[in-house]
């Protein structure tokens, strides 16, 4: 006899109020299905300008790179051939599950320089393989060895029949991924009231999408990109684009959405995700410390709603959050030795 | 005994030609030599400066419009 969770969840579509799903891919956030939003109270004492944290560590892998592994993978023709991306380790990671669930083989190149910890999920997870690149790996793409891995793989007479990459840097969908569902979740999220909205720069997906998708609604709303200091730095993921040459920009930027482009540096960053957690409660990867920084400091002179994108959560960051909570241990040592 | 090597990465455009030239340089025994056959004047940039970074000088010949080679002893 067939079982009634069978006959009433599989093949249907999704019911996200029961939470019961025929795989783990339905549970990829969209406007049905959305991120939670979290109003921040303890964090900044201004009353004119209220921040609420859209925490994308809640998509069935742990990242906003969940919303676009899956649309890319899912459009992509695979055939007989291997998957292979460039990542710091969330799309890496999304791209990996999906895979798994779809009995495809996944190969991911991560820069050296990304945490111990996403490296051991890439491989607990049963990447096909996991290539290491060093930054300087590839002078065609100066300080992006993974990404000139990758192109090296699809693009070299000996191999390119055996790979496709669905290349996030390039690939449209990217954008689509969040114009279809990080935008409207957050615009219904808000009732509409949104003023502000903050993410990261890196391959310019969420920031496009989501972005242009509010704009669309409300022209009004204030699209602000955040971009690390300096072009070295411990915020994976993110991408400082100051300065770049215009063929190292990622292809699916479109710079008429960014009203404003703020810097922050490592400190600020790591600084404002410890803060976060013991204030708020809430454990976010220190690239969220980087936006929500440029965010508080808006605070200090606008009024409105504010929405700041939150990437991912603080576990797979412990090794670097371990390095920083050193560091400021033995500044404080230090200190009190003066 | 010293030995010889080839390592033929003409299909391969850079930096995975680097990559595997670099697995065949550090292979290498005192005394071996590999010949390093490339496809693409990019990768033999990237190789020599490679091998420049391990203070080693290689050889190096054109054979036609598509085929470089660089020869290398380790000391």
């Amino acid at each position: 006899m067939e079982a009634r969770i069978e006959k009433e969840h599989v093949g249907k579509k999704p019911d996200h109020v029961l939470r019961v799903y025929a795989d783990i891919t339905e549970l990829v956030a969209g406007p049905e299905n959305p991120t939670p939003l979290v109003r921040l109270n303890r964090i900044t004492e201004s009353r004119d300008f209220q921040i609420y944290l859209k925490l994308e560590r809640y998509n069935p892998f742990g990242s906003v790179k969940d919303r676009i592994a899956y649309q890319m993978l899912k459009e992509l023709e695979v055939g007989e051939r291997t998957v292979v991306e460039p990542s710091s380790g969330n799309t890496g990671i999304a791209l990996v599950c999906l895979a798994n669930a779809w009995g495809l083989a996944v190969e991911v190149a991560v820069p050296q320089r990304i945490p111990e910890e996403k490296k051991v999920m890439l491989r607990f997870l049963g990447a096909k393989k996991v290539w290491e690149a060093d930054d300087s790996l590839c002078p065609r793409f100066p300080s992006e060895g993974a990404r000139g891995l990758v192109d090296a793989l699809v693009r070299s007479p000996a191999t390119r029949d055996k790979y496709v990459s669905p290349n996030q840097y390039e690939n449209e969908l990217n954008v689509q991924a969040h114009y279809c569902t990080t935008g409207p979740e957050i615009w219904r999220q808000t009732h509409g009231e949104i003023s502000y909205f903050f993410a990261g720069l890196g391959t310019c997906g969420t920031i496009v999408g989501a972005g242009r998708y509010l704009k669309e609604q409300n022209p009004e709303i204030k699209v602000i990109g955040v971009e690390p200091a300096a072009s070295e730095h411990r915020l994976p993921g993110m991408k400082r684009l100051k300065g770049l040459a215009p063929e190292y920009i990622p292809k699916i930027l479109d710079s008429s959405v960014i009203d404003d482009t703020v810097e922050v540096s490592d400190e600020e960053a790591y600084q404002t995700a410890v803060e976060l957690a013991r204030r708020e409660g809430i454990p976010a990867g220190p690239t969220t410390g980087a936006i929500l920084h440029a965010a508080l400091n808006y605070a200090r002179s606008h009024q409105g709603l504010a929405v700041v994108i939150s990437p991912d959560d603080a576990f797979k960051y412990t090794s670097f959050y371990r390095d920083y909570l050193e560091g400021k241990a033995e500044e404080s040592r230090f200190e009190d030795r003066k | 005994m010293s030995a010889s090597y080839e390592c033929d990465v003409s299909d391969l455009i850079c930096p995975l030609s680097k990559l595997r030239a670099t697995e065949a340089i550090n292979n290498l025994a005192a005394g071996d030599t590999v010949r390093i056959i490339l496809g693409d004047m990019e990768s033999v940039k990237s190789v020599v400066q490679e091998l420049k970074g391990r203070g080693m000088k290689p050889d190096f010949k054109q054979e036609g419009e598509s085929r470089f080679i660089l020869t290398v002893t380790r000391e």
